[in-house]
């Protein structure tokens, strides 16, 4: 466990070394703030808005901000040979992969509490645009942690399975995306193929944190997901030992 | 299996699909020794030491590491040794401090503790004046030394290094080996490389592979004997002779091969003036007085004529030669077809050489019929 811990600090700090973290940072912060300000009309805020506020962040986390972190996370250490250091410390398979998926997934909610300063500084202080529910908002928030922990550990799995970084970005980017988007794909599609595609897709099982509402199937989707995913990740790792 | 056996490798087998990276590769080492590990590339080393530190499971086969089975308990394995993989692959992006105390932190190693240890550490490898810089901006020198210390941060019993001095310039090549021959003192290591000249500096013993198998394994002076042979070395002048006219190459090497108990013959090369030749023959007897015999008899001048036992570099080569005749695509034919194989040998010789007298040179050694003198020229143009 804490080997787990400190691969996992080591991860997250090293995005800091690099520029990564701080462009990834800044540009999520930007793109929601211009959506909000500009685009949304910054003055007619409410209720709608922190909803349309939610499914704005998962698209552009899903979409952009995930794969970047994500890419490295093994690809680059199989590529460097640094993984065979990593390894050989006495340090289980296992934790490897926890590890750095917690220090990834520390990176995106680093990101997701800096979003958390839209809604405070609209509605708590310095303006305060009417009374803020905090209810929904912390269930919107719940969401998005959820979806970032399922979408990190797919950007995870991907990463394992390959030496080179870029096919790691855009694959998870392929991936993420229609995994967001299979449900407007399902709304052509006839009966319960509409319906499957429905339940397996992110934006649907996004739309009820959104509105306020925990609903545990939702709960369960993004955490079977991120299981599976680690799972993978970690029988991927693992073959390396039989190749 | 006796206590004091740190790494027992039995029977290891590794396959990569159907090439056999390894085959029945066994071997012990005993506490404290310092073991070189040699081969040419493509060996096995790195999958042996892979294996070793259960990073990669072999096909068949077993090892155990202080008594610890590499199988079952992979976490007690590591955590008796140091490691250091092929050119060192660290985080660039971190500090060398950052670099320890991460390794340390990942052995459980408390700061006080770390402390004590940073300090025999840093000056045992010598990094006192980088600690406080990233690794990515060092230099090849310094990253292997970063590696040797990661390796020792744990004060580990036994350590692995996997060509701790590849990459380097000749003087980082000399300052790592004496930190190892430093570290050597009180741990077991074992220690890939496929410079000689850095066994014979830090080891008092080699094991030595070549295509995946364990060839020879033994203390240095072991595995020279084991080669069973001593060298003479003749040059003759080639533009003057006492009596006669002056000699060629071919006439010289026919008379030299005439002689009885020499094995082999290979010209050697040297400037324009004298044939220089190397003879193999048995070290019991010696030929020296033949050899003169034979060059007052002609009329040769003879420049020089020394006898000398085979160098490890000779046995190394003996030992190991299948893989550069593998890597000329000639491999196993020698067994089949020895002419022909000589012919192969030979036109390849001419196509990386600057040839001259080589044709004639493999020419006798067929006649010679003796394997040792193939391996001696092919290897001499493998340095070219
Ligand atoms: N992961 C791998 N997949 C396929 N072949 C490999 C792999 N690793 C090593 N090999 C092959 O195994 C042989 C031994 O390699 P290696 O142990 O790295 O040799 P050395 O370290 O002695 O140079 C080589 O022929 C190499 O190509
Ligand atoms: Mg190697």
């Amino acid at each position: 466990m804490k080997a787990t811990l400190t691969i996992a600090k080591r991860e997250f700090k090293s995005y800091f070394d690099s520029p990564l973290a701080y462009v990834v940072i800044c540009l999520g912060l930007a793109l929601l703030g211009v959506f909000f300000f500009f685009v949304h009309g910054f003055w007619q805020v409410d209720r709608a808005s922190m909803t349309m506020l939610f499914s704005y962040a998962a698209w552009g986390l899903g979409t952009l901000i995930v794969p970047v972190i994500t890419m490295r996370l093994l690809a680059d250490e199989k590529r460097t040979g640094t993984l065979e250091m990593l390894i050989t410390l006495p340090v289980k398979d296992s934790e490897v992969i926890l590890g750095k998926y917690l220090g990834a997934l520390g990176l995106v909610s680093v990101l997701l509490l800096a979003t958390a300063l839209y809604p405070i500084l609209m509605f708590k202080w310095p303006w305060h645009l009417g009374p803020l529910d905090t209810g929904p908002v912390l269930a919107g928030y719940l969401g998005l942690l959820l979806y970032s922990a399922a979408a990190v550990a797919i950007g995870l799995m991907i990463s394992s399975l390959t030496e080179s970084q870029v096919v790691a970005f855009f694959v998870t980017f392929i991936v993420l995306l229609v995994m967001h988007k299979v449900a407007d794909i399902g709304e052509f599609a006839p009966g319960r193929l509409g319906e499957i595609a429905r339940a397996v897709s992110f934006e649907a099982n996004l739309t009820n944190f959104a509105r306020g509402l925990i609903d545990t199937r939702n709960v369960i989707y993004f955490l079977s997901i991120t299981g599976l995913c680690l799972v993978m990740a970690f029988r991927s790792l693992e073959s390396r030992k039989w190749s | 299996m006796s206590t004091d056996v740190m790494i027992h490798a039995s029977n290891l087998t590794k396959m990569f699909g159907s090439l056999a990276a390894l085959d029945r590769v066994s071997f012990d080492v005993h506490k404290g020794e310092v073991v070189g590990f040699l081969g040419p590339n493509g060996a096995g080393k790195s999958t042996t030491m892979r294996i070793l530190t259960c990073f990669i499971s072999p096909s068949s086969g077993t090892a155990k590491i202080h008594g610890h089975d590499v199988f079952e308990s992979p976490l007690e394995v590591r955590q008796k040794l140091g490691y250091l993989p092929q050119r060192a692959p660290l985080y660039g992006e971190m500090s060398v401090w950052e670099y320890l105390r991460f390794s340390a932190d990942m052995r459980q190693i408390d700061m006080g503790t770390f402390k004590t240890r940073l300090r025999k550490v840093v000056e045992v490898c010598g990094l006192a004046q980088v600690l406080g810089k990233d690794i990515r901006t060092l230099s090849h020198g310094y990253r292997q030394r970063v590696g040797l210390g990661q390796a020792l941060i744990h004060d580990p019993p036994i350590l692995i290094l996997d060509e701790p001095t590849s990459d380097l310039d000749p003087n980082e090549k000399a300052e790592v080996i004496n930190y190892i021959r430093e570290i050597g003192k009180e741990r077991t290591v074992l220690l890939s490389t496929h410079n000689l000249a850095e066994v014979e500096a830090a080891c008092a013993r080699a094991i030595i592979v070549s295509k995946g198998r364990v060839v020879a394994d033994g203390t240095l002076d072991d595995i020279r004997a084991k080669a069973g042979n001593v060298r003479y070395l003749v040059t003759v002048d080639e533009k003057n002779a006492m009596t006669g006219k002056a000699p060629t190459a071919t006439v010289v090497r026919d008379a030299l091969a005439g002689l009885a108990k020499v094995q082999s013959v290979s010209e050697t090369p040297s400037d324009d003036k004298a044939h220089a030749f190397e003879l193999a023959a048995d070290k019991e007897s010696d030929i020296r007085p033949e050899i003169y015999r034979l060059a007052v008899e002609k009329g040769w001048i003879l420049l020089e004529l020394r006898r000398d036992a085979k160098t490890l570099g000779d046995v190394f080569r003996d030992l190991t030669r299948g893989e550069s005749l593998h890597a000329r695509g000639l491999a196993d034919r020698d067994d089949e077809d020895e002419d022909e194989d000589e012919e192969e040998d030979d036109t390849d010789d001419e196509a990386d050489d600057d040839g001259g007298d080589d044709e004639e040179q493999d020419d006798r050694e067929s006649d010679a019929g003796d394997s040792k003198s193939k391996s001696g020229s092919s290897d001499k143009k493998k340095k070219d």
